[in-house]
Order: structure tokens, then sequence, then C-alpha cells
């Protein structure tokens, strides 16, 4: 029940998040900002219109906008919120979502590739080049949690014996996660300085240009599934961080959110002092994460001596 | 075994019947296929009833009144049987269209004459009990898969390639019969159960000439260099069957001689955990980078067996440390994989044979846009991509799910086995995204998008036989990714029966069987709804069809898109230590430039360093030799006779 | 909770990644900066130092005077000074150097477990860190074409040898003698280069390791 509650919640909350960073950005920069609600009158907007499509494109192109909303919310209901457990849970979860994602993007590139644009390929070809950084990253954290906890589904990681949280014994080596895992989050959602979200240039973008043909409630499918990739990231590594009170559900959840929110203030405050890379220095960002994950890995063999 | 041997002639009989009427095209071809499906048919039930068998049969014959020959049909050899016969009946009803030249009459009875005695080789390779009986077949196999190779002979290119392909796979025999004389000469036993009496030390030996040996005919890396150009020279529907069986017969040769050795020691499952990942990553990173459709699946096919290899090395590495359940689930997934790669590569093989056949063209860069013109090859591709890819919810998945459970547990070794574990899942998962890259590289350019030459705007879909054979493989990639079980349920036995065990975790299995289903089923049913969903935001809505937007550029042509090896590029670069990129750029100069041109093409480390380090060496060194071959037939003969008189002398004197 | 001495060990491994894939110079030297402290803390951390309150804290400010601010703040100076360009100019590249620090960091794992120090059973990442700090040094001098990225190779080595001297001293106070004694040396070694960068740079126009090849006979 409080999962199902929490799930509600989560969902009625992603665009209003996803808005969240828009106003740390101009709250920093010393603007007003848009209101908070301003993607659910996006999303209004965009579901009252029709859609054009190109000549040039095929069903998958009209098949992607599903897939890229389907596999997140797969991914939401395996995920455990706030110290409840998931809605559905098996070993090898972790696995399964992880490759769902990916089936989303193969879609994603493929209908980018479909529209016949030079400018959509190359969103696609970095896409599909970054992702695979990304994905040795994310399983080189689920090697970790393998060794710390035996199990290999979200439901489990945090729960039992050994959680993994980062207020245990393993919390030195879980902040390296926390950091590698908040780099990826930056990375597969198209964040700065892997991408910027707000570039006026179509020949700098990855995300934004591969969705450049998609209009109406297509558009608007495509963006609701990646404001809650972005919000399963970070529940994912709010979940790490989150301390878990025993016997009082609703002070986690309530911790949980703030955690959430300041995961999303972060990835807004990133936005505001860095700049974007150069695409040739990307590799390395992503790389880094990696070695955050690998060398914590290598730490375990030391610590649980 | 009498079913299975009459299978066999069935399906040897439809050579020599090709060759009897290869003068009426239809008839000539209609017979072949018919003896070599009844037969593979035939074949594939009696494989499937051994399954389970609790007593292999067997069967024994005395060649030439010397060499005995013996075979034996145990769940192992049942098991490789079915994609043997499996993609052999599909192949045969998939080449009636596919070989409609009636102008090379002869040549595709040719083609059906070795293609019979290529399957027949492969179904006594896998049941042969004796070296002897494992040599003939083998070198059968290799004969029959030359041939066929050189189906279009006048290109030089393919010439090279049969030649390549000869060379390997006749020096990789070299090693095996090495490894033969080394087991009888120790034990004097013909039977391949007496590599179990080897001392350790020899054991090693004898295993690192077999792995070397089928690794060579596997396609491991450094060993793999035939494979690209004998699978892109070969006819579309024998590279699905190569790459999707022949090359298993490796795989078969190491899991067979692996557990005959009977062995305890790490170092096996290491040799093969460390070629696995070599083999997988750089197998992958190569096939992103090529631009021919035929050798890129080649390449793909060096990755599937490096993910194969690492779920045996995984494995090896579980019995030798006493963990029985993670060896069980790593080696059910590469069984699995190796029936699944079967599958799907073999249709993506069928498609990419359909596309050059309604194109005639086969670099990914000149085609585009083929989804509109050949709607069914599309979506049958696409199927396969999907499946290649490990994507739930279809087969590809299922396999490397099970060597992923197996090698999580594999988290819990310490030290160098640590670490080997470690990187055989991240290298699955590098694997797994590099496999997408190349995969949406293939499909982007070919099927979507526009037409990029006139070549790829004027195409014909593929016929019935063709469509057919497509159909049911893009099926059962789906069916065992929805529905496991099916298939998971009679591995488990084989695999049971060759870790010499009883207590399978079949309720853990049949568990996990129901979590991809589960899971799958989820997926879809959420896709269906959110499908349902967006037709009815649509409902009366205002749909239009418009030229895409060029982003503010309005002259675009269809040579503007993004092709493959521009695709690919930037993960080429990065992967550029290891997959060395050639460029040949002519460049403009002067006030009046001539036309440029710019040239790229990925190298093989493994084909340049043996290019440049064993081939170009030997023969310059024969070229000194060169004066022994005149052409004087007289000395000839003196040669014949020095050879005689000297090879007496040895004897008597020694 | 988070054990402080792990953590900050942790830390300094980080350091080391990220001065390896460190493009910038300022963002090295502020690396080698913090670096600088965290290492200078560690040694007051691990046990109960002899001596009175008073000289221990004076002995820590100085430490992480010179290591945080003293030294880093010449390295800014000389680059300010001879106007060296932003860039860090690579041997080898970021992406394998990140992958060679992860190789260095397993081996120094590696080797520091088949060293069984009993008295450092409650600190098992202090050795690692210390050979991590000193063979990436090592990787940074050959690594790197500028002159001043080399005096940071140096500086990390001193970090490392640091380190390892904190663990091998019995006695926190005859480790400072040493480590005041290095101290001196390395800040000595600063100016001069300083002074010989200038003189480089005055020469050639550039700070570049690679022009001193030109001066061997």
């Amino acid at each position: 029940m409080q999962t199902v509650i929490l799930i509600i919640i989560s969902l009625l909350i992603i665009p209003v998040l996803a808005a969240f960073i828009k106003k740390v950005k101009a709250l920093l920069t010393g603007k007003q900002g848009p209101p908070l609600l301003i993607k659910y009158y996006t999303l209004v907007k965009l579901f009252a219109k029709g859609s054009v499509y190109s000549t040039s494109t095929t069903f998958i192109f009209r098949f992607m906008p599903v897939v890229a909303l389907a596999a997140p919310l797969m991914a939401l209901l395996f995920l455990p919120l706030a110290g409840a457990p998931a809605l559905l849970s098996f070993a090898g979860d972790a696995i399964l979502i992880f490759y769902l994602l990916g089936l989303a993007r193969f879609f994603t590139v493929c209908a980018a590739l479909d529209t016949a644009s030079p400018f959509e390929g190359m969103g696609a070809s970095r896409e599909a080049f970054f992702s695979v950084l990304s994905e040795a990253t994310l399983f080189m954290v689920l090697v970790l949690f393998y060794r710390i906890n035996g199990s290999l589904s979200f439901s489990s990681y945090f729960q039992g014996n050994n959680p993994i949280n980062l207020w245990s014994a393993e919390g030195t080596l879980l902040l390296l996660v926390v950091a590698a895992l908040f780099m990826v989050l930056l990375a597969e959602n198209a964040r700065v300085p892997v991408d910027d979200p707000a570039t006026h240039l179509e020949l700098t973008m990855i995300h934004e240009v591969m969705i450049l043909d998609h209009s109406g409630p297509d558009l608007a499918l495509i963006e609701l599934g990646a404001w809650t990739k972005l919000y399963f990231y970070a529940a994912f590594i709010a979940n790490i961080m989150t301390p878990i009170y025993p016997g009082k559900p609703w002070a986690t959840a309530l911790v949980f959110l703030l955690i959430i929110v300041f995961i999303y203030f972060a990835v807004g405050l990133v936005e505001s002092i860095t700049a974007r890379s150069k695409m040739n220095l990307v590799p390395k960002f992503i790389l880094t994460s990696f070695s955050f994950a690998f060398f914590a890995t290598i730490l375990t063999m030391e610590l649980t001596r | 075994m009498n079913p299975f041997f009459f299978s066999l002639l069935c399906i040897v009989l439809g050579g020599p019947l090709a060759l009897l009427f290869h003068n009426n095209s239809k008839f000539g071809k209609l017979l072949p296929v018919m003896a070599i499906s009844g037969g593979s048919l035939g074949g594939l039930v009696t494989a499937l009833q051994h399954f389970t068998a609790p007593q292999p049969p067997t069967a024994e014959f005395l060649w030439l009144d010397w060499f005995p020959l013996a075979f034996r049909l145990d769940p192992l050899s049942a098991f490789f049987l079915v994609p043997v016969f499996g993609i052999a009946l599909l192949a045969a009803i998939y080449s009636f269209d596919y070989l409609d030249n009636p102008a090379k009459g002869l040549r595709t009875a040719a083609n059906y004459f070795f293609f019979s005695l290529l399957i027949a080789a492969m179904g006594l390779v896998v049941c042969a009990d004796n070296i002897l009986a494992l040599a003939l077949a083998w070198e059968l196999m290799s004969i029959a898969s030359c041939f066929l190779v050189l189906y279009d002979y006048e290109l030089k290119e393919n010439r090279q390639a049969a030649y390549i392909f000869f060379i390997f796979t006749q020096a990789g025999a070299m090693f095996l019969f090495a490894a033969f004389g080394l087991l009888y000469a120790q034990t004097g036993s013909v039977s391949l159960a007496a590599a179990a009496g080897l001392s350790d030390g020899l054991k090693l030996t004898f295993f690192l000439l077999c792995f070397i040996g089928f690794g060579s005919k596997a396609g491991i890396f450094p060993l793999h260099i035939w494979l690209p150009h004998a699978h892109s020279a070969a006819p579309s529907h024998i590279s699905a069957f190569m790459s999707g069986v022949m090359i298993k017969m490796g795989i078969y040769g190491i899991v067979r001689f692996y557990f005959l050795l009977n062995v305890e020691s790490v170092v096996y499952g290491q040799i093969v955990l460390f070629a696995g990942i070599i083999s997988g990553v750089l197998g992958i990173i190569y096939a992103a980078g090529q631009n021919h459709i035929k050798r890129m699946l080649a390449y793909s096919s060096i990755e599937n067996i490096g993910i194969i290899l690492i779920g045996m090395g995984m494995g090896m590495l579980g019995a030798a440390a006493g963990k029985k359940e993670l060896a069980f689930w790593c080696f059910t997934g590469a069984l699995l994989h190796v029936l699944n790669h079967a599958i799907f590569k073999s249709l993506l093989f069928m498609g990419a044979g359909s596309v050059i056949h309604g194109t005639g063209t086969a670099a990914i860069d000149r085609l585009g846009g083929l989804m509109k013109g050949m709607k069914f090859t599309g979506i049958a591709f696409l199927t396969g991509a999907l499946s290649i890819c490990a994507l739930p919810p279809f087969n590809g998945f299922v396999s490397e799910f099970l060597i992923y459970s197996g090698a999580f547990s594999g988290s819990s070794f310490e030290g160098w086995d640590f670490i080997l574990a470690a990187l055989a899942i991240v290298s699955l998962a590098v694997i797994g995204g590099l496999a997408l890259l190349c995969f949406t590289k293939a499909v982007g350019t070919v099927f979507l998008g526009e037409p990029r030459t006139v070549q790829a705007e004027k195409v014909h879909e593929c016929g019935r036989c063709m469509r057919l054979s497509m159909t049911l493989l893009a099926c059962f990639c789906l069916v065992i990714g929805l529905f496991p079980a099916i298939v998971v349920e009679p591995l488990a036995a084989v695999t049971g029966a060759l870790l010499k065990t009883n207590d399978i975790p079949m309720g853990d299995l049949l568990a996990f069987c129901d979590n991809i289903t589960l899971g799958a089923i989820l997926f879809l049913g959420l896709t269906i709804v959110l499908m349902i969903l967006r037709s009815w935001l649509y409902r009366g809505k205002q749909v239009d069809a418009a030229p895409t937007w060029g982003c503010g550029f309005t002259r675009a042509t269809p040579r503007i898109q993004y092709t493959g090896t521009s695709f690919a590029a930037p993960a080429l670069e990065f992967f550029g230590p290891v997959a060395p990129l050639r460029e040949e750029y002519t460049g403009l100069d002067g006030p009046f430039p001539k036309p440029s041109s710019y040239q790229s093409k990925p190298q093989d480390l493994a084909e340049e360093t043996a290019t440049i380090g064993v081939a170009l060496p030997i023969f310059r060194a024969l070229k000194r030799l060169r004066w022994i071959q005149h052409g004087n037939i007289q000395l000839y003969i003196a040669y014949i006779v020095v050879a005689i008189i000297l090879s007496i002398l040895i004897t008597f004197l020694v | 909770m988070i054990p402080l001495v792990d953590s900050l060990l942790a830390l300094v491994f980080l350091t080391v990644l990220f001065s390896l894939n460190c493009h910038r110079l300022l963002g090295l030297i502020r690396i080698m900066a913090i670096q600088g402290i965290i290492v200078s803390l560690i040694p007051f951390l691990l046990e109960k130092p002899e001596g009175t309150l008073l000289v221990n804290v004076g002995v820590l400010l100085v430490i992480v005077i010179v290591k945080g601010l003293i030294i880093p703040g010449m390295l800014l100076f000389a680059i300010r000074k001879v106007q060296i360009r932003k860039e860090v100019e690579p041997i080898i590249s970021y992406n394998a150097s990140i992958f060679i620090g992860l190789l260095v960091i397993y081996v120094s794992v590696l080797i520091s477990g088949r060293m069984h120090l009993t008295a450092l059973s409650s600190y098992p990442l202090l050795l690692p860190a210390a050979f991590t700090a000193l063979a990436a040094g090592l990787f940074l001098l050959m690594a790197r074409r500028k002159a001043i990225t080399q005096i940071i190779g140096y500086l990390m080595m001193e970090n490392g040898i640091y380190l390892a001297g904190a663990v091998l001293a019995k006695h926190a106070r005859t480790q400072h003698i040493v480590e005041f004694g290095i101290l001196l040396d390395l800040l000595v070694g600063v100016m001069i280069m300083g002074i010989i960068l200038h003189r480089i740079n005055h020469s050639y126009d550039d700070a570049d390791t690679t022009f001193l090849e030109q001066l061997k006979d």
C-alpha cells in the first residue's frame, strides 16, 4: 500500500522536479524562473496538439515514444522507494531494468536515424557511444553491490542483513558509488557537462536533437519518459543515501524526498556553475565515474579481508 | 543410432540428385532441398528424443578393415545436433529462392552437394566417439565448407577468402591432430574417453592444443582472421549456416574435451575466460567499424563466441572452485547462447542475403530506406538485431541473463579470479552497449532514412521461401525470449549430465524463467496500454506529412544523411589503440583541384600482425627456395626418387 | 557512521585519479593543494600523538600551510609569471591515464596485502594510498610534457612518502623531523624549479621539457 502511494506521489512530482532544475538554474543566475508547474502546462499543451510526421519515417518513428516511456515506467515498478519494498521484484531485476532502458535507447537511436536528418544522426551516434561507457560504470556498481550485499535486485539491495546504505560500515565505498552514479545520472539524462538541454545549436546536442522531429502527444510521451528516467536514477541514488528509521516509514519517506530534491538541486547547481565539456572530453568524464566504481570495488578486496 | 544415420544418408543423397538434374533449374533445386530438409527434420526429431535418454546409443564400424570408427549420441551431442539440423533445414528452404540464377545451374548443384556433405559431416563431428572418427568428420567438414565459400569464384577476393580459410582450417586441424597424437602416444587408445587418463601436465598441453585447434574453427581472437573473409564470400544461406552452426563445432570441441579431461585446476577456466573477454570486446569493436554488412555480421559472430566463452570460462572457474550452482548457471547460459546465436545470427545473415538479393550491394553506406521497399526483411532484420543486442523480450537476453546471474555469484571469488569475474561482467555490459551501437548502425543505415543510392531505391522484396525461413527464425527469437522455460528445462538436463550431478536446481531455474516471462509480459502489456493511450490521444487530431526539418538547411539531399561510418566514428576513435583506422584522403590543392576522395578502413590488429609478422617473412624465406620449382619434369621425378631413397635409408639406419 | 580516516584516504585516491585525468594546470594545482591538506591531516588522526597539544597543533598548522598554501601558491605564481598555457599536454592520453591509475591502485592494494603489517590492521587503506601516490607521481613525471607538471609529480611522490612515513614511524615526533627535512628540500626544489622555468621560458619561449632535449651533446 505504502509503495503504491509512493509511486503515485512520485509520478505526480516527476514533472515538478524536472521544472525544479530550471528554477534552480534561474534563481542562481538571479532570474525569477518559470513556475514549478511549467512542465504540466507543457504536457497539456502538447497533448492537445496534432503531429507532423516526416515523409522519410517509418513505423519505428511512431513506435519509439511508447517504448521510451514504457521502459522507465517499468524501472519505477521495480525500484523500492524510501525504504518501502518495491512493487515487484525478483533476483536479477536490476539487469532486466538496465537492459530495458537499453531497449528504449535502441528505439530512440533508430527513430533518430529514421528521419534521415544528419543532425539527428549525429546525436544518435553520440548517445549510442556514450551509453557504452555509462553501462560499464553501472555494471561495475552492480558488481560492488553484489559483493557487499550478495543480491541482484533493487529491492534486496536496500533491505536484509547488509543493506547498501551510506550510513553503514561500507559508507566510504558508497560515497564513491554515489559520486559515480551521479556522474552516470548526468551522462544518461543528457545534463551538463555531457549535454546541455538548453543549448540552441543542433550540432552540439545529444538527446534533444534526436527528438527534433517528434511533435504533439509523441513528444509529450518522450519528455515524460525522459523525466521518469531522471527520477529513476535520482531515486536510485537517494535510496543509497537515505538513513533508515525503523518503525517510522513516513519519516524515512520525508527524508527520502528531501534527498531527491537535493539531488535535483545538485543537478541544477552543476548546470549553473560548470560549462559543458567538449565532445571529446565526455568519454573522459564517464570513464572517471567508471574509475570510481572500479576503485571502490578494488577497495572491497582490502576492506573485507 | 540407426534413425540418425538414415537422416544423414537422406541428406547426403540430395547432393548427387542435384548434380544429376542440374540442367533443370526448378527440379534441380527442389530435389536437394527436399532431401536436405527431410533428412534434417528426421535428424532433428532424433536429436530431440535423445536429450534425456539414460543410455546413449552407440555405433561402431571398422573402416578399411583397419580403422575403428565409433559414434555415440549423448545429451551434449543431441543438443548440438539441434542447431545443426534446425538451421540446415531453414537454410535449405531459404536457398530455394536465394539461388535463383538459372545460368549458374551446375554451380548451384555443386553448392547443394557440398552443403549436404557439410551437414552430414557436422552431424558426425558431434557424435564422434573416437579420435579417428572425429578427425575424419572434421576434415570432411573443413573441405566441404571451403568449396562452399568458392561459390562466386570469379571474384578474386572470394578465391582469396577461400585460400585464407583453407590455410586456417588446415593449420587448426594440425593442432588437433597433434593433440590426438599425444593422446594416442600416451594412452594407446583411440577412444575420446581415454583423455581422462593423461597426467596433469599433459592434460594442460592437450587442452591447449585442442583449444587452439577448435578455437581457430570457432573464431577466437586472434585465430579469427579467416572468418570475416569466408563469411562475406559465401552465399548468404551458407554464411548463415557457417556462422550460426559451423563455428559452434569449435565450441563443441572445447566443451567436450574440457569435461572429458575431468580437471580441477582453475587455469583452464582462466584461459577460456580471458580468451572470451578479448574475443568478445574486440569482435564487437571491429564489427562496429565494418561497412560490408556480412563482414559486420561475421565480426559480431566473433563477439558472440566471446560471450559463449565467457559463460564457459566462468562455469569452469566455478566448477574448479566447487561452486556447482555457479557452474550450472554459466554452462546453461553458454549452451543456450549457442542455440540462440544460431537462431538470430542465421536470421540476420538471411536478412542480409535478402538485402543483397534485393539491391545488389552489401555496402552499408550505399543503402538506406529499405524499410519502405522491403518491409518484411526490415522487420525480420530488426528482430534479429534486437535479439543479438540481448534486449528483452527476445532470446539473446535470456542466455546473457543466465550468464550474468552465474557471473555475479563469481563476485565472491578472491584475488585474480574476482578481478576476472568483475572484468567479465563489465565486458559483457560493454559488449551489450557496443552491440547496440553496431546494430543500430546496421538497422538505421540500411533500413531507415532515405535511400542513399539508386541501388537502394529500386529494390524488390525477397521470395516466399526466404520469407518462410526468416519468419520461423524470428518467431523462435520471440518465443524463447517470452517463454524461456521450454528450452531452458531440457537444456538443464544436458548441463546436469555434463557436470555429472543429479541435484539440478530446477526449481530456481524455473523460477528464473518465470521471472523473465513475467518481466517480458509486463513490459509488453505496458507497451500495449501506452499504444492504446497514444492512439486515444491522436483521436480526431490533425496529422500531417512533411519533409524532415533540416535545421534551417533547405537543400538537403539523401547524401547528407549520417552514414554508418560516421555513426560509428566516435566509438572507433575512442577504441583507436586496438582498432586502428587506416585513412586515405587525397585532399584538394591548387586553384583547380581535381576530384578528391576519402577512404577509411578499420584495421584488424590480428590480421595486420599475422600479415606483417608471419605471412610476409615466410613468403620472403620461401622465395629463396623458388629455384627448386623450375618446371623440368625429369628433375621433379629425380626429387621423388631421392626422397624415397632417403626415407628408406633413414628407416634402415635408425 | 562513516570512518573518518578511511574516508580521507579514499579522498586521497580520488585526488590521484583526478590528477591523472585533469586537463587543466590550474585544476591540477588545486587538486594537489587539496591532496596536500588531506595527507598532512592523516598522521594526526591515526593515533594519539605524544607531546603536548600545542606542539602538535603547531606542527600540523605548519605542514598544512606549507603543503596546502605555500607550495600551490608558488606554483600558481610561477604559472602566472611565466605565462604557461593552461593545457596539461599529456604524452599518454587521459583515458589511458585513468586505466593506468586504476591498475596502479590495484597493484598497490595487492602489494600492501602481501606485506602483512600487523600495526596497520585497523587502517587497511593507508599503505595502498601511500604506494598509489608514489607510483602515480612517478607516472605523472613520465606521462606529462610540461616542466610544471614534473614538479607536481614530485609533489605527489612526496605526499606518498609522507603517508608511508606516517605508517612506518613509531614515534610521531621523529617522523616530523624527517618530514620537515623532505618538505624543506621540496620547498627549495620548487623555488629552483621556478627559477629554471623562468630561464627556460626566456630562452625557448615555452616551458616544455621536450626542449631540454636540445641541451644534450
